[in-house]
């Protein structure tokens, strides 16, 4: 008689006790987000009633400054950690409902200059960084990583690459610490540089989009800037996303040729595996939105909706950067990290401005 | 007492992803606002 074995199992938690541990992180990052928002009105009404020369300082920086003056003053217990955690989750609902300001025409006219823009950095930067990596001596699966994650989009790329091609976890922590401290760096340096030399909205989102590796960086790098260049830093930084599998999928055949990673079968479900989902989500409300599904109020309401999802994101975003545990990681990947990403953010600027000529933006 | 093993039973749960959550909470927010359960969202 056949007979089953039974193997140890990982306790399971019930879906309550799921969404009850949640709720701490979940207040925190609702909690520093609305302060950040309270912030910007009162210092902003306040320097403006006594007539004082102050910047405009956005409740976005608000929101990150106080999440990483709090992650790395006093640290987050651990009770907040699964709903700070949830942060990714806040910036891709948020981006779906951004569909609603997008016509699907400006999102294929838009989508197909970002499309040419993001093709050619997507190159670039994967072969600069590997060229990078060769000559600081890094292991190649790393270079991998590096690459990967600063020519496509970030954490998800690199962990979307490490399970295809078997690196190690120690590769990935390398990765993931440079290209979150790359991004941070990039948050404040980004709308620096484009008010410095006055690029335009539209020039400016699609250089943050281009060239800020997370999606949670580069959407307050956008948002730090203006609306306007928020959403076209979320449109770019969208393409570059959905490209996703494609090289993911390229580095698994190239690591399998060499015996180094398994080998993909289904070449179409690998693709549909790694594709991100809420690029769908995002396409679906603009489409809606186009086919005039909601009135001008209710697109207001869903516009509203999304800045709200986004302001837990950016308090996450300042929360989860924590600059002593990044500095454990090692210096020479972050080295290659930071030169790779100047090259790659000097050459996105010259790439925007080129197009921007070229196409009237 | 252990017992042989001839047969592994593997279950795998479905699991939704953190990207298909996001979509369906956003869409159901998107109809609840349609559908006026949602009338207005201030900013």
């Amino acid at each position: 008689m056949a007979e089953t074995l039974i193997l140890p199992q990982a306790p399971t938690v019930s879906l309550p006790t799921k969404l009850l541990r949640l709720i701490p992180g979940v207040a925190l990052l609702a909690l520093i987000g609305y302060a950040g928002k309270l912030l910007e009105k009162n210092i902003n009404g306040y320097t403006k009633a006594n007539h004082w020369t102050f910047p405009n300082i956005e409740y976005v920086l608000w929101a990150i400054l106080i999440g990483l003056a709090i992650s790395n003053i006093f640290g987050l217990a651990e009770i907040f950690k699964p709903g700070v955690a949830t942060y990714e989750f806040w910036l891709k609902a948020g981006i779906v409902l951004l569909g609603s300001r997008f016509l699907l025409g400006d999102v294929w006219k838009l989508g197909g200059v970002s499309i040419l823009l993001v093709g050619i950095e997507i190159v670039g930067a994967i072969a600069f960084m590997t060229l990078l990596g060769r000559w600081f001596g890094l292991r190649p699966k790393l270079t991998t990583l590096l690459a990967v994650g600063s020519a496509v989009c970030g954490v998800s790329a690199i962990i979307a690459t490490k399970g295809a091609i078997d690196a190690d976890d120690e590769d990935s922590s390398f990765a993931i610490a440079a290209i979150l401290a790359l991004g941070a760096i990039a948050l404040f340096t980004f709308p620096l540089i484009g008010h410095y030399i006055h690029l335009s909205d539209h020039a400016y989102g699609v250089w943050a989009g281009l060239a800020v590796d997370n999606t949670a960086e580069a959407t307050a790098a956008g948002a730090l800037y203006s609306d306007p260049a928020a959403k076209l830093a979320v449109l770019t930084k969208t393409t570059r996303n959905a490209l996703i599998g494609f090289v993911v999928l390229a580095y698994a055949i190239y690591w399998a040729s060499k015996g180094q990673a398994q080998v993909v079968g289904n070449k179409a479900a690998f693709l549909w595996q790694k594709f991100p989902k809420f690029v769908l989500g995002f396409l679906l409300i603009s489409a809606l939105a186009t086919a005039g599904f909601f009135t001008k109020d209710q697109n207001t309401s869903l516009a509203n909706l999304s800045r709200w999802a986004f302001l837990l994101t950016f308090a996450g975003v300042g929360l989860r950067t924590n600059f002593r545990e990044m500095r454990k990681q090692g210096l020479r990947p972050f080295a290659v990290g930071f030169i790779g990403e100047v090259v790659i953010a000097v050459f996105t600027l010259g790439l925007v401005i080129g197009a921007g000529k070229l196409f009237g933006f | 007492m252990t017992q042989p093993a001839s047969r592994t039973a593997v279950t795998k749960k479905f699991q939704l992803s953190i990207d298909a959550w996001a979509v369906i909470v956003a869409l159901v927010a998107a109809l609840l606002i349609r559908t006026g359960i949602i009338s207005r969202v201030p900013w």
